[in-house]
């Protein structure tokens, strides 16, 4: 069989479309929080979220 | 049986200076060369009648020196003869080496030699069928079709060793190249015949090792007419390979597609109005994703016109008390100018948040508008294991890179082999 | 007819390989001699043949497409360009061909009766001829010197003069030669071949290889 290399460099890229779909992997980066006092999970109001430190999101026109 | 003795080297002295010289070609040599006067004598002629003298700037040495043997498909060879033939093209004469060689029972068959480039050639007694293929003529032998590649007057320029015909310096043929790599057909015409010989491209590294010469051959310049291309063929089979790897993509993408649940884990519709500060506006009732850890959509719906707003969402682990945060902006604008109505942008988004792992979860969505915007109702629809189509579209634009590349590497060293030719884009 | 006789010239015994030779030459005493009815004739004498390198001799013995052969005569020409044999030889089956050696080029060929053959005048190089459904082109007319005869031939050929040979050849596997040493054209047709394939036994050895 020619061009093994191309074959092999092919079978990898569907491996990983298919190990993408199988895990869930998305280009979106997400900000991870971690440790969250159970005390804050259960009332979620008083949750305040980190994109306070954005600029004040300025967008459309 | 009236046999005579077996032919054997024959020992002479050049009658003009007195050099010893060796015949090795027997009763086939007709013109033997002494290489200290550069004389070319007559061979049949008991006195070696002296039938030319030549100049030359600079004595060459051949590359093979005259009376070495070696393995040719199979056979012993000896070089007994050389030459250098040279034609002449936009004022700059190019020229190329000859080989000689003789075995007495196989007789004689060439090896050029021109930067580098090394053909093994032998006289055809084969005529090839030569037609005119649109402008460019083309040579039929043996079933295989040969480009006409150059047509030029080839002069003998130097002569070494000894030669079955009456050879002179400055001797002049019309030479017809045609080229079907790794093979070439040539012709050579003179007043009295047309002789057509088979050339095979042979890389410097054999005729070294045939003839056991000291150190290496000399690296090719360029790319010679009937170059094998080491891209021949491989465009087709890349394609071919691009072909079958882009259908077994389609059947991921679909069998992919088929596995997915896309099942529907949160669902609700709400209003924002700007202005308001303090708490996030919504926190959603807690579901739970079951299964594998998986990608989880956000479709977001909402009846922006002519503004934007910007969402913040944060979804909340509460077994494992971790939250994953992002943000996404929706605008979407519209109207009508001398051009006809134009859109910007859109009402609604869809995003993918990856590798979500089971548990129990709530959403908080705090939205951001422009101050003075008007309220607007949006809703929120979450799905879980969901197939995201863009890998495969990458995946199929990563496959195109090699066969593309090969292919314009193979085109590549074609216009260089051609550029050569008489059929190349002038310059000048 | 017998294969044994006697010299007229010498007495030297002569032992003929072939019996539908006609002429064949007395290793002795080089007279050439004809077959005429039962009795041999002494016609002329040839000269020593000049040397020359072909690697074949009388008795030299190879196959061609499946039929052995051997060579049993020889006639020696010379031009320009150097020289070369024809030699004459015989089938296992008593077929008479030609295996000629131009500087170590071979070719067999044989006789083919044909009709309108083209005076030698009217020839040129590039001219096509067809015979027996080949397309024959001309390559190559030469002018040579006939220098000698050896061994058993099928018909008389001595002392000729120049003698006018064309070449033909063909785009597949064909070659023929036309040959006017006689006032009458001769025909032959045959093909190129490779030294490899005629197996040749019996070779003449060369110092040195």
């Amino acid at each position: 069989m020619r061009h093994p290399f191309y074959l092999g460099y092919g079978l990898l890229l569907l491996s990983l479309c298919g190990l993408a779909e199988y895990r869930g992997w998305s280009f979106l980066s997400v900000n991870e929080v971690k440790n969250i006092p159970k005390s804050m999970r259960d009332n979620p109001g008083a949750y305040r979220s980190h994109y306070g430190y954005y600029a004040r999101h300025v967008g459309g026109k | 049986m009236s046999a005579p003795h077996p032919p054997h080297v024959k020992a002479l002295n050049c009658p003009s200076c007195g050099a010893p010289l060796t015949i090795h070609g027997m009763q086939h040599t007709l013109t033997v060369v002494c290489a200290n006067c550069l004389s070319v004598l007559d061979a049949k002629d008991p006195n070696l009648q002296v039938l030319q003298k030549f100049e030359a700037q600079q004595r060459i040495q051949p590359l093979i020196p005259l009376g070495t043997r070696g393995k040719v498909r199979g056979d012993t060879y000896e070089v007994i003869g050389f030459q250098v033939r040279g034609i002449e093209v936009d004022s700059i004469i190019y020229t190329w080496a000859e080989y000689l060689l003789f075995n007495p029972y196989k007789g004689f068959r060439y090896l050029t030699e021109y930067q580098g480039h090394w053909n093994d050639v032998t006289v055809l007694r084969t005529l090839p069928e030569v037609s005119a293929l649109g402008a460019r003529p083309v040579a039929k032998y043996l079933g295989e079709t040969y480009k006409h590649f150059q047509t030029a007057e080839a002069e003998t320029r130097y002569v070494l060793g000894e030669f079955p015909w009456q050879v002179r310096v400055g001797e002049k043929v019309t030479a017809m190249d045609f080229v079907s790599p790794p093979r070439m057909l040539s012709s050579e015409t003179t007043a009295a015949e047309t002789t057509w010989s088979l050339g095979e491209y042979i890389p410097g590294a054999r005729v070294w090792e045939a003839f056991k010469l000291p150190g290496k051959a000399p690296s090719p310049v360029g790319i010679f007419e009937n170059q094998p291309s080491p891209y021949k063929g491989s465009p087709k089979h890349v394609w071919v390979i691009f072909l079958i790897l882009l259908a077994a993509l389609f059947v991921v993408a679909q069998v992919t597609n088929a596995l997915s649940a896309k099942q529907v884990v949160l669902q609700g519709h709400y209003s924002f109005t700007p202005g308001s500060t303090g708490p996030p506006s919504v926190v959603t009732p807690t579901f739970e994703l079951k299964g594998r850890p998986c990608d989880v959509e956000f479709a977001i719906r909402t009846d922006l016109t002519n503004n934007w707003a910007y969402f913040h969402f944060t979804l909340m682990n509460t077994d494992a008390g971790e939250a994953s945060e992002f943000g996404r902006e929706v605008s979407y604008y519209s109207g009508s100018d001398s051009d006809g109505s134009w859109t910007e942008g859109g009402p609604t988004d869809d995003v993918l948040i990856p590798t979500v792992p089971a548990g129990h979860y709530y959403l908080l969505i705090e939205p951001e508008m422009d101050a003075t915007a008007a309220p607007m109702n949006y809703s929120i629809e979450l799905r879980r294991d969901v197939p995201a189509m863009s890998y495969f579209w990458i995946a199929a634009l990563l496959l195109l890179i090699p066969p593309i590349f090969t292919t314009f590497r193979s085109i590549t060293f074609e216009s260089r082999r051609w550029g050569e030719s008489d059929y190349a884009p002038s310059s000048d | 007819m017998s294969t044994a006789a006697n010299c007229p010239n010498c007495g030297a015994p002569i032992r003929f390989r072939w019996s539908s030779a006609v002429q064949t030459v007395c290793e002795f005493c080089r007279s050439i001699l004809v077959r005429r009815d039962v009795n041999l004739e002494k016609v002329g004498t040839v000269a020593d043949l000049p040397e020359d390198s072909s690697p074949i001799q009388i008795a030299t013995e190879g196959i061609f497409h499946n039929r052995p052969f051997v060579a049993i005569g020889r006639i020696l020409y010379e031009y320009e360009q150097g020289g070369w044999n024809e030699w004459h030889v015989v089938f296992s089956d008593g077929v008479s061909g030609w295996l000629s050696d131009a500087q170590a080029q071979y070719a067999v060929s044989f006789l083919v009766p044909m009709q309108g053959l083209p005076p030698a005048e009217s020839l040129s190089r590039g001219q096509q001829f067809r015979w027996n459904n080949g397309l024959y082109e001309v390559t190559c007319l030469t002018r040579a010197r006939y220098r000698g005869v050896e061994g058993e031939l099928p018909f008389e050929y001595w002392d000729k003069e120049e003698v006018l040979f064309a070449d033909l050849e063909t785009h597949g596997v064909g070659f023929a030669t036309l040959d006017y040493s006689d006032p009458e054209p001769l025909l032959f047709l045959g093909e190129p071949v490779e030294f490899d394939a005629l197996r040749l036994k019996n070779l003449r050895q060369f110092e040195g290889w």
